[in-house]
């Protein structure tokens, strides 16, 4: 069953059961420097594994960038 | 230097003197050679949403791992927006070191000492090291103290204009009234600006666009280490007076033409 979330402000089909950090695996995004928000809550790096996405999850997915 | 004279923040020594940020480099390769040319110990990054069509390369991979990344608060308008900021990049892993800036001012830049003051109280509260950037104002100094913040950092003048040292009596005030370090950020464009803000007492200076605009920008990282070096060493040895009337350097009797 496919699952719909949005992820940075755009609607992204997900597997059921699939993890944050399988999402950003397919998304190009390594996690090593992933930083998450799931539905205004900061996800903390240690539970990428363990986080299994729901349906209409909203995802803020950022990461460090050069800045001064 | 580490060991005789070193900059100590939230308990943490460090042997460097001289903040850096890695914005505005023409790469990432030319920003780890004149990091590394900076002798900085202390590195800021900004936090920004993936663009997931071109999601490019980790800068981290570019960065020293003895380095300790700041990230900070840039893009924030609010308390609010400043402190979610730092729980995400926190929750994600990076240090729970924060430089806060809540900038509501496109123009000059300039950071919103309200905001920004009841942003560093929440953060302080949930266990970060906050590192604000302020207008230099005593005023505002004290208050951000008084709830816990690791340093103040004073702008000598808007971000990136380059100008030096233009609110240098306010910032003479800062020094002298100082209980945790001050650290000169924004608007410093020459080593002798850095040096100068060393020699008046900051305890360390922040530095990222005029050297990574520079010609030559790993010269230059290296042109700021020497000069905060150079400016510290000063402040530390003890710098005269200025007084309004000359006084000779030689002696004042027993020159040839006298009988």
């Amino acid at each position: 069953m496919s699952l719909r979330v949005v992820v940075n402000g755009r609607d992204q089909a997900v597997e059921s059961g699939e993890t944050l950090a399988a999402l950003l695996e397919r998304l190009g995004v390594g996690p090593r420097y992933a930083l998450v928000e799931r539905n205004g809550e900061p996800v903390e790096r240690r539970r990428y594994e363990e986080v299994r996405l729901e349906d209409g999850d909203r995802l803020v997915v950022a990461r460090p960038v050069a800045g001064g | 230097m580490a060991e005789r004279d070193a900059f100590v923040v939230a308990g943490r020594a460090f042997g460097s003197r001289l903040l850096t940020g890695t914005g505005k480099y023409e790469s990432f390769d030319a920003m780890r050679d004149a990091l590394a040319a900076s002798g900085s110990e202390i590195v800021t990054v900004a936090v920004r949403r993936i663009d997931l069509d071109s999601p490019d390369g980790d800068i981290t991979a570019f960065l020293p791992a003895e380095v300790l990344l700041l990230p900070n608060t840039s893009g924030c308008e609010t308390a609010d927006e400043a402190v979610r900021t730092a729980r995400l990049a926190r929750a994600g892993g990076l240090p729970d070191w924060v430089k806060l800036e809540v900038i509501p001012d496109p123009r000059y830049l300039l950071p919103d000492p309200v905001e920004t003051l009841r942003a560093a109280a929440t953060l302080v509260e949930e266990g970060f090291t906050v590192l604000p950037y302020v207008l230099p104002d005593p005023v505002l100094q004290k208050k951000l103290e008084e709830v816990g913040c690791a340093t103040v950092m004073p702008l000598a003048a808007p971000i990136g204009s380059g100008r030096g040292l233009k609110l240098r009596d306010a910032i003479r005030i800062m020094v002298e009234q100082a209980e945790v370090p001050l650290v000169v950020d924004a608007g410093l464009g020459a080593p002798s600006h850095a040096a100068e803000a060393m020699e008046l007492g900051a305890d360390a200076v922040l530095v990222n666009t005029a050297i990574a605009r520079a010609d030559d920008p790993v010269a230059m990282a290296r042109a700021f280490r020497l000069a905060v070096e150079a400016g510290r060493e000063a402040f530390v040895a003890g710098l005269i007076p200025e007084q309004d009337s000359a006084e000779a350097s030689s002696p004042l009797t027993g020159a040839i033409h006298e009988s």
